[in-house]
């Protein structure tokens, strides 16, 4: 008994828990213009973890880097360590084909391919498994369910993805990700460009799919925070200045640059 | 104050003036050009015109072996080009995207976008047709190629660097190798601009003269061999135009009208195909 009130004990459960990706001494670098510095941040396993922040503190930045989405652009460039289940993704000759199928991304604007319903979900679902058709069926209608879209396409799989509205495009592009079964969704402020109704679709979303997935959201939308995340990391100019659990974030910040944000005195 | 205001107004009028007249005048040429070859053309417009040979002088005859020609032609050259341009336009928007390579294949591009066409044909007539010592239709088709080329390079190219970027890294997002991202999503994104660029290729290769003058030449009779001179539309008005035979007046104007309704045919289909993408 004693000796457990003189270890340190875990801020909370989630800490206790394995990172599923640790982030290590992150620098970024867009051309010369350092964006993050030494950025340090375990995220753990089958939670959400919010990271807001005002605009060009970086928050996007890190979620870019967690795929390595980045490296399509020449000029952009991460030295440090990323650990996704203890392997660094940033090393020579890491697989990013593998990376990317294991780590799904949402984007800010709803992004469907000009095919059918049917064909953008499947697409990268076929390039990945060799299924029969009646199972790629299946696991189309089981990628659409999770989005909670299948109920408003089901009649209409082969129709162009464009016609459908902000919000159903949004729950398309999560149907997309999650069908190849990814273990993380990074979502970049996923629901920016939607209408109220539909941001609350997408939330509720996110709470459902959080047991089933290691959830990344980048959000600008402090509210949106507190409602989804259970952990949330708070940004500043590149650095990360703190991260706790999102109650605590709200509640009882450590640092003053935090407090200054959540209660809206710059941002 | 009334005084500039008095200026202002008469600028507007004598700017509206000269913007009407310079369209006007456009319009009035282009309506001419039109009405002329209707005019002189339609008369000879028959049955005839597209199961004749190319009659000699003083004979009644259609251009069935010209439109045969430029037919086969054209397609050639289409079929050579177009996987050629696609490829670099693919190249220049997505691999090489960032490298000076890309740059400097696109200043090229451009120049020989510009090129004189007879600077192509007199090219194609060095490459193909002295060393083998005769015109040839396939010496016609590679020196159309050569001039579509440059035109489907610009358009793929434009028309792929027009899909946002966020569709690419969407795609990229989902772990999909460079291939599969450009052949299955970016290029039909951006498919209806590159269709639109090899169907205006196909509107300007048509009615190209200069080229085949060196390389295809003509062919007074029914030839079926790429190997051989071949008979084409362009080439055949140039020679029946200058002519002084009153029959071939009247085909090298029939022709001229054909090809001109093939030509508007095609930009009408290339205005509905943007259309349709646009309403997606």
């Amino acid at each position: 008994m004693n000796h457990t009130l003189l270890a340190p004990a875990p801020a909370s459960a989630d800490e206790a828990r394995a990172a599923k990706i640790d982030v290590r001494g992150l620098d970024f670098f867009y051309g010369a213009s350092q964006a993050l510095h030494a950025v340090d941040l375990a995220i753990p396993a089958g939670a959400v973890t919010a990271i807001i922040g005002p605009s060009g503190c970086g928050k996007s930045t890190l979620l870019r880097t967690l795929n390595r989405i980045y490296a399509l652009y020449p000029e952009q460039r991460a030295q440090g360590s990323i650990l996704i289940d203890g392997r660094d993704i940033l090393a020579p000759g890491a697989d990013l084909a593998d990376l990317r199928r294991r780590v799904g991304m949402v984007f800010q604007k709803p992004t469907p391919f000009a095919s059918s319903i049917r064909d953008n979900v499947g697409f990268a679902l076929s390039h990945y498994e060799r299924l029969p058709k009646a199972e790629t069926a299946d696991r189309i209608e089981d990628a659409l369910r999770q989005a909670a879209l299948w109920d408003e396409v089901k009649d209409k799989l082969g129709q162009s993805a464009l016609a459908l509205s902000g919000g159903q495009q949004q729950r398309l592009c999560i149907a997309r990700t999650i069908a190849v079964r990814p273990e993380i969704l990074l979502l970049d402020e996923p629901t920016s460009a939607l209408d109220p109704i539909a941001t609350a679709r997408i939330e509720e979303l996110i709470q459902e799919l959080s047991d089933r997935f290691t959830i990344v959201i980048v959000t600008h939308n402090m509210q949106q925070a507190a409602r989804v995340s259970h952990r949330t990391a708070f940004f500043h100019m590149g650095r990360l200045i703190e991260v706790d659990e999102t109650a605590r974030i709200f509640t009882n910040p450590r640092e003053t640059r935090t407090q200054d944000y959540i209660t809206g005195r710059y941002g | 104050m009334r005084w500039i205001l008095f200026r202002r107004r008469l600028a507007d009028i004598v700017a509206l003036c000269f913007a009407g007249l310079a369209t006007a005048f456009g319009l009035a040429c282009l309506a001419s050009i039109l009405w002329t070859t209707i005019s002189k053309g339609g008369a000879a417009i028959g049955p005839a015109l597209f199961t004749e040979m190319t009659p000699p002088p003083g004979a009644e005859g259609g251009l069935a072996n010209a439109f045969y020609g430029s037919a086969v032609m054209v397609l050639l050259a289409l079929a050579i080009g177009t996987p050629i341009g696609l490829a670099a336009g693919v190249y220049l928007a997505e691999q090489g995207r960032h490298t000076r390579l890309a740059a400097a294949v696109r200043f090229v591009n451009d120049i020989l976008l510009s090129a004189p066409s007879i600077v192509v044909g007199l090219f194609v007539y060095e490459l193909v047709v002295r060393p083998s010592g005769h015109f040839s239709g396939f010496a016609g088709s590679l020196a159309l190629a050569i001039i579509l080329v440059p035109m489907v390079v610009r358009t793929s190219d434009e028309a792929l660097r027009l899909v946002p970027d966020r569709m690419r890294e969407a795609a990229f997002a989902l772990g999909l190798p460079r291939w599969k991202v450009t052949a299955r999503i970016l290029m039909k994104a951006a498919m209806n601009g590159i269709l639109t660029g090899v169907l205006l290729g196909l509107a300007r290769i048509a009615g190209e003269t200069a080229p085949l003058l060196f390389t295809a030449l003509n062919n007074q009779f029914w030839s079926a061999s790429l190997d051989r001179p071949l008979a084409n539309v362009p080439v055949v008005i140039f020679q029946y135009a200058m002519s002084p035979y009153n029959q071939w007046h009247a085909l090298a104007w029939a022709g001229a009208l054909v090809l001109t309704a093939f030509v508007l045919a095609l930009s009408l289909l290339v205005r509905l195909a943007a259309r349709k993408g646009r309403h997606g």
